[in-house]
C-alpha cells in the first residue's frame, strides 16, 4: 500500500516540481536549475527503490491504485507497474535528471518555462507508461505533444518553428484516427458484453471479427509507428531532432520514441491479436525495412545529430523485429532494446550536444581527430559509439542478440518453421547489424581520428558535470550488458503474458461460423515453440 | 395559472427584467447616475443563483402551460448561459461607456431565457427574436469603424432570413399538425410525410443561419471581427450556447430518421472542415475566432446524432467547456484605445515576455479549444463522438475527428505567435483590467475544475 502511494508519488513529483520553480522568485536562474535537479533526482530515487521492490514472481499489476475518475463512462485513474512499463518508468526517470543536468549551460533563455516544460514532460511520459486505463493512456499520450512543441519551438535551432509543426501535425494526425478506434473498441466492448470499461485488463477480453480488427489495428498501428518511427512514417523525425535542444533530443530519442514501441507491445498487438497474427510477417518487413533503410540513410549524413537520428530509425526496428516475432527470446530482447537505446541514443545525444556548446557546428565535415583534442570526450564517445554497434558485454549486444535469435524463429503461424519468409527477413535484420558497425565505426572515425581540427580552438575538455552525466550512463550500459539477468527475470512474466494474449484467439462468437481465410497454428503449438528455443539458446 | 408558479417558475427572468428596468430608470433619471455596472452585475449574478438554485431543487412547473415550463433541464441550461453571462459582464466594464449596451445585453439574455424555457412555438421564437435583435445593434454599438455597419446589416438580413425560414417551417408544421406546441417537431421528426420532412428541414436551417453552420456563416466573419471585443465574446459563447440548447430542447429524445442524421451530418461536418481551414489564414483575432466558433457549432450539432438524454449532457458540457475557454482568451486579450490594432494577430507575437500571464491564459484557451488533452476541450469533443459512434454514426465520427485535425494547426499558430516569434515593435503595451483578470482567473478555476474533476461535472448535468 506504502508502494502504490509511492508511485503516485514519483507521477506527481514534476507537478510538485512545476509548482516549486513557479513559486521561485523570478529573474533567478540558479536556484530553478539547482531545484529542479533535486526533484529529478528524488523522483529516480523512488523509482529505483520501487524497482527493486518489484515481485518478479508476481504476474500482472503491482503497486496498483485505481480510483473513479468519470464514472459514468467506465473511467478509472488506474495506474500501476508490471513488467511491460517496468524499465520503461525506471528508463524515463534515470534520463531525467541527465536532462536537467545537461541543460545548465546550454539553456540561458526563459529558464523557468523550459525547466516547467521538461517537467510537463516527464509527467505526460511516466503517465502514459504507468496508464493502466485506455483513456488514462490516450490524455496523457496526446498530452505530451504540448511540451515537447514548446520545447522544440522556443529553444530549438534555426528551423525550429518548422520542426515542431510538423512534429506535433504528424503525430497528432495518427492520434486522431487512434481516438475514433478507442471509442469504436469500447463501445463494441459494451455491445458484446455490457462492460463499459476502458481498462487494459477488461479490454484485452474483447471479441471482435477479424475485418473490424484489421481496421482497428491499423488504426492504433498509424498512431504508434509514427511515434516509433516505423519506415515510411519516419519524415518528422530527423527535423525534429536537429532542431531540437539537446534535452529535447534526449528525451525524444530516450523515452517518446519507446513510447510508439509500448504501445505496439501493450496496446496494438494484444488488443487486436488475430489481426496481428494475420499481419505478422508485413510488420516484420517494415521493421527489417526501418532497420536497413535508417542504416543506410545514417551512413551518408553530413550532420552528425542526423546520424544518430536515423541510427535510432534502425535500433527501434530492432525493437519492432523482436515484438512481432511472438517469440519469448525475441520479445525480452526487444524489452531490453528500448533500453539500451534509451540510454546509448540519449548519451549520443547528450555527447553532441556538448561538442555543439563548444563549437556550435554540427557539420561532421567540420571536426576531425578529437581524440587528441578532447581526450576524455572521445573515451566516452568511443564507449558509446561500440555500445550501438552492439559490442558484448554492452547492452545494445544482449538486446540485438536476443532480438535476432528470437526473429530466426519467429512463431508466425502462416509460415511453419524454417520456411524461408521470416528467414529473409531474420536475415536482412542480420545484414542491418554490419551495416550499423559500418556507419557507426565510419563516424567515430571521421570524427576522433585524423587530422585535429575544430571550429573553435582550443577546446575544452568535459568538466565534472558532463563527466558525471556521461559516465552514469555508461555504467548503466554496461550493467546492461552484464547483468541482463536481473531485469530479464522481472520483465519474463510480462514477456509470456504479451506473447499468449497475441497467440489468443478472439474473433468472437458472431465469426466463428465463418472460415477464416489464413490457416492459425494450433493455439498450443507456441509454448511449445518456445520452450524449444529456450533449450536451444541455452546451448 | 397560479401566480407563486409564474413567480418562482420565471425567477432568473425576473431578476433579469428588475435589471433592464433599473437600468433604464437610471438612464433617464434627472442626474445621470453611475452604477450601471454594479446593476446589471447584481442582476445577472442573481438570476444565475436562481437558476442554479432551481436546477439544484429539482423544481419543475408549468406557469403557462403549452407555452412556458421549468423543469431541472432548462434551468441548468439557463444556469450555464447566465454564469457565462456573468463573465461577460466582467471582461465588458468597459463598455458601458456605451449607456445601452447593459439594457441591451439583459434584454437578449432575457430572450436566450425564454428560449430554453419554450413549450410552443410561438414563446420560442419571442425568445430567439428578443435574444437577436438586442445583439444586431450591439455590434453597431460602439461603431469602431465603419466595417461595423456593413457588418450589422449584414447580420441583420441574414438574422431575418433564419427567422423567416424558421417561420416557414413553423407554418408548415402547423399545417400538417394543426398544432403550435414544440413536441410537433419531434413527431414530425420521425414522419414519412412530405410536407413534414419539409418543415423539419426549413426549422432546422433556420437554428443552422442563427448558429453559423456553412453554407450560412457568411454573417458571423464579418460581425465577430466589427463588435467590440465583449459582444463578440458574447456572440461566440453564449448566442451559440443558447441555440445549441434550444436545439437540444427541440430536438428532445426523438430519435433521428435516416435522411434526417444525414442531414445534421453532413453540414456540420462542413463547417468543422471549412472552419478550421478558413481560420487557418485570418490576420485578426476576432475573425480566426469567428471561423474557429463555426467549426464548434459543427461540433455541437454532431451532439445531437447522439441518442436521446446524452444530447444535453453532451451539448451542456461542450458549451461549458468551449465558453470558458473562450472567455479566456478574450479577458487574457491585451488592452489597446485602437480596437483595429488591437485585433491583430501580430500583436500576439512575444507576448510571454510581455505579460507571461496573459500569454499562457490565452495558450490554455487555444489548445483547449483544440481538443487537446488534458485540457476540458478534449473532454467534451470526447463526450460528442462518443455518443456519435455509440448511435452507430462511426463513418461521420471519423470524419468529424478528421477534420478536427485540420483545426490544430491554427491554433498552434497562435501558440507559435505566443511563445516562440520575436516581438514586433509596433505591438499594445496595455494590460488587461483588474475586472478582465478576476474572469480570467475564474474561467482558469472553472476550466480546471472540467479538467480533473469531470466525471463530477457530467454527473451533475
Amino acid at each position: 500500500m506504502a508502494d502504490a502511494g509511492l508511485l503516485n508519488v514519483v507521477l506527481f513529483l514534476p507537478l510538485a516540481g512545476i509548482a516549486a520553480i513557479v513559486a521561485l522568485p523570478a529573474r533567478q536562474d540558479e536556484p530553478v536549475r539547482r531545484l529542479s535537479l533535486a526533484v529529478m533526482l528524488v523522483q529516480f530515487a523512488i523509482t529505483a527503490w520501487l524497482y527493486t521492490r518489484f515481485d518478479a514472481a508476481v504476474e500482472g499489476l503491482q503497486f496498483e491504485t485505481r480510483l473513479p475518475w468519470i464514472a459514468s463512462w467506465g473511467v478509472y485513474y488506474q495506474i500501476g507497474l508490471d513488467g511491460y512499463n517496468l524499465l520503461l518508468v525506471l528508463l524515463t526517470a534515470f534520463l531525467g535528471p541527465l536532462v536537467v543536468a545537461s541543460a545548465f549551460t546550454a539553456i540561458q533563455k526563459d529558464v523557468k518555462l523550459f525547466y516547467a516544460m521538461v517537467f510537463a514532460l516527464q509527467f505526460a511520459m511516466l503517465g502514459t507508461f504507468l496508464a493502466q486505463d485506455l483513456f488514462l493512456f490516450y490524455l496523457f499520450w496526446e498530452a505530451m505533444l504540448i511540451p515537447l512543441f514548446l520545447i522544440i519551438g522556443i529553444w530549438g535551432g534555426a528551423r525550429r518553428i518548422y520542426a515542431t509543426l510538423k512534429f506535433v501535425l504528424y503525430t497528432a494526425f495518427g492520434s486522431i484516427l487512434m481516438l475514433a478506434a478507442v471509442i469504436y473498441l469500447v463501445y463494441s466492448l459494451n455491445a458484446t458484453t455490457g462492460v463499459t470499461s476502458f481498462a487494459f485488463a477488461d479490454l484485452y477480453r474483447s471479441q471482435l471479427p477479424l475485418p473490424v480488427q484489421t481496421v482497428l489495428l491499423a488504426a492504433f498501428a498509424l498512431s504508434f509507428a509514427i511515434k516509433v518511427p516505423i519506415v515510411p512514417l519516419h519524415t518528422w523525425l530527423p527535423d525534429a531532432h536537429v532542431e531540437a535542444p539537446t534535452a529535447g533530443s534526449v528525451m525524444l530519442a530516450g523515452v517518446l520514441l519507446k513510447m510508439g514501441t509500448y504501445g505496439f507491445m501493450k496496446l496494438a498487438f494484444p488488443l487486436f491479436p488475430d489481426a496481428t497474427r494475420l499481419l505478422a510477417p508485413v510488420f516484420g518487413t517494415l521493421a527489417v525495412v526501418s532497420i536497413i533503410y535508417g542504416a543506410c540513410l545514417a551512413l551518408v549524413q553530413t550532420d552528425i545529430k542526423k546520424i544518430i537520428a536515423y541510427s535510432s530509425i534502425s535500433h527501434l526496428g530492432y525493437v519492432m523485429l523482436g515484438l512481432i516475432s511472438l517469440d519469448l527470446l525475441g520479445i525480452q530482447g526487444a524489452m531490453i532494446q528500448m533500453v539500451s537505446h534509451g540510454l546509448i541514443a540519449g548519451g549520443l545525444f547528450l555527447m553532441i550536444g556538448m561538442i555543439y556548446e563548444r563549437c556550435h557546428t554540427r557539420e561532421l565535415a567540420a571536426y576531425g581527430g578529437l581524440a587528441k583534442l578532447l581526450p576524455v570526450y572521445s573515451v566516452f564517445f568511443a564507449v558509446l559509439t561500440l555500445a550501438a554497434i552492439g559490442l558484448p558485454t554492452t547492452s545494445g549486444f544482449t538486446g540485438e542478440f536476443l532480438v535476432l535469435l528470437g526473429a530466426f524463429r519467429a512463431a508466425w503461424p502462416q509460415y511453419v518453421h524454417g520456411a524461408p519468409y521470416p528467414l529473409i527477413v531474420s536475415a536482412s535484420a542480420v545484414a542491418g547489424v554490419v551495416l550499423g558497425a559500418l556507419y557507426m565505426l565510419w563516424f567515430a572515425q571521421r570524427f576522433l581520428f585524423g587530422a585535429a581540427k575544430a571550429p573553435h580552438l582550443p577546446l575544452v575538455d568535459l568538466n565534472l558535470r558532463e563527466k558525471a552525466i556521461l559516465a552514469s550512463i555508461v555504467v548503466a550500459v554496461f550493467a546492461l550488458g552484464l547483468f541482463p539477468d536481473e531485469p530479464m527475470r522481472k520483465t519474463e512474466l510480462a514477456a509470456r503474458q504479451y506473447q499468449q494474449l497475441v497467440g489468443s484467439e478472439r474473433t468472437g462468437a458472431r465469426m466463428a461460423s465463418r472460415p477464416v481465410a489464413t490457416p492459425l497454428a494450433p493455439l498450443d503449438a507456441l509454448p511449445a515453440a518456445n520452450a524449444a528455443t529456450r533449450v536451444e539458446s541455452a546451448r | 395559472m397560479s401566480w407563486q408558479a409564474i413567480f418562482t417558475a420565471m425567477l432568473p427572468e425576473h431578476f433579469l427584467l428588475a435589471g433592464i428596468v433599473v437600468l433604464i430608470c437610471l438612464e433617464i433619471a434627472p442626474s445621470r447616475l453611475r452604477g450601471a455596472f454594479a446593476v446589471s452585475l447584481l442582476a445577472v449574478t442573481a438570476a444565475t443563483a436562481a437558476a442554479v438554485w432551481l436546477s439544484f431543487i429539482g423544481y419543475a412547473s408549468a406557469p403557462f402551460p403549452g407555452q412556458y415550463s421549468m423543469d431541472p433541464i432548462a434551468a441548468l441550461g439557463k444556469a450555464i448561459v447566465l454564469a457565462l453571462a456573468v463573465l461577460v459582464l466582467l471582461i465588458a466594464h468597459d463598455e458601458f461607456e456605451q449607456r445601452a449596451f447593459p439594457v441591451l445585453l439583459l434584454s437578449s439574455l432575457y430572450g436566450v431565457c425564454l428560449l430554453l424555457s419554450a413549450d410552443s412555438f410561438l414563446t420560442l421564437f419571442l425568445g430567439l427574436e428578443l435574444m437577436s435583435l438586442p445583439v444586431y445593434a450591439l455590434v453597431l454599438l460602439a461603431f469602431r469603424r465603419p466595417e461595423s455597419a456593413e457588418a450589422a446589416l449584414k447580420y441583420l438580413v441574414l438574422g431575418g432570413t433564419a427567422t423567416a425560414t424558421l417561420l416557414m417551417g413553423v407554418s408548415l408544421l402547423y399545417g400538417s399538425s394543426g398544432s403550435l406546441a414544440l413536441s410537433v417537431f419531434a413527431d414530425a421528426l420521425s414522419s414519412t410525410n412530405t410536407t413534414a420532412g419539409v418543415a423539419v428541414v426549413l426549422v432546422v436551417v433556420g437554428y443552422f443561419l442563427k448558429a453559423a453552420i456553412v453554407p450560412f456563416h457568411t454573417w458571423a466573419p464579418d460581425a465577430y471581427e466589427a463588435a467590440a471585443v465583449p459582444v463578440t465574446a458574447y456572440m461566440a459563447t453564449i448566442i451559440k450556447a443558447g441555440v445549441l440548447l434550444a436545439a437540444v430542447r427541440l430536438f428532445g429524445n426523438a430519435p433521428l430518421s435516416r435522411p434526417m442524421a444525414d442531414l445534421l451530418a453532413i453540414l456540420p461536418l462542413l463547417s468543422i472542415v471549412w472552419g478550421n481551414l478558413a481560420a487557418m489564414r485570418q490576420q485578426s483575432f476576432r475573425r480566426m475566432i469567428a471561423y474557429s466558433s463555426i467549426a464548434h457549432a459543427g461540433y455541437l450539432f454532431y451532439a445531437l446524432l447522439g441518442e436521446g438524454p446524452g444530447r444535453f449532457q453532451a451539448v451542456a458540457f461542450y458549451v461549458l467547456a468551449y465558453g470558458l475557454m473562450n472567455l479566456l482568451a478574450f479577458a487574457a486579450l491585451p488592452q489597446d484605445p485602437d480596437d483595429m490594432a488591437r485585433d491583430r494577430m501580430d500583436n500576439l507575437k512575444g507576448l510571454f515576455h510581455r505579460d507571461p500571464f496573459a500569454a499562457l491564459m490565452i495558450g490554455i484557451a487555444m489548445l483547449s479549444l483544440a481538443g487537446i488533452p488534458p485540457f476540458p476541450g478534449f473532454i467534451a469533443k470526447f463526450l460528442i463522438f462518443k455518443n456519435v459512434i455509440a448511435a452507430g454514426f462511426t463513418l461521420y465520427a471519423v470524419l468529424g475527428l478528421v477534420g478536427s485535425y485540420l483545426g490544430i494547426y491554427f491554433y498552434l499558430r497562435v501558440i507559435q505567435y505566443l511563445f516562440m516569434s520575436a516581438e514586433e515593435p509596433t505591438a499594445v503595451q496595455g494590460a488587461s483590467g483588474r475586472l478582465a483578470l478576476g474572469a480570467s482567473f475564474i474561467c482558469l478555476l472553472g476550466a480546471i475544475l472540467l479538467a480533473v474533476f469531470p466525471g463530477w461535472v457530467i454527473g451533475q448535468l
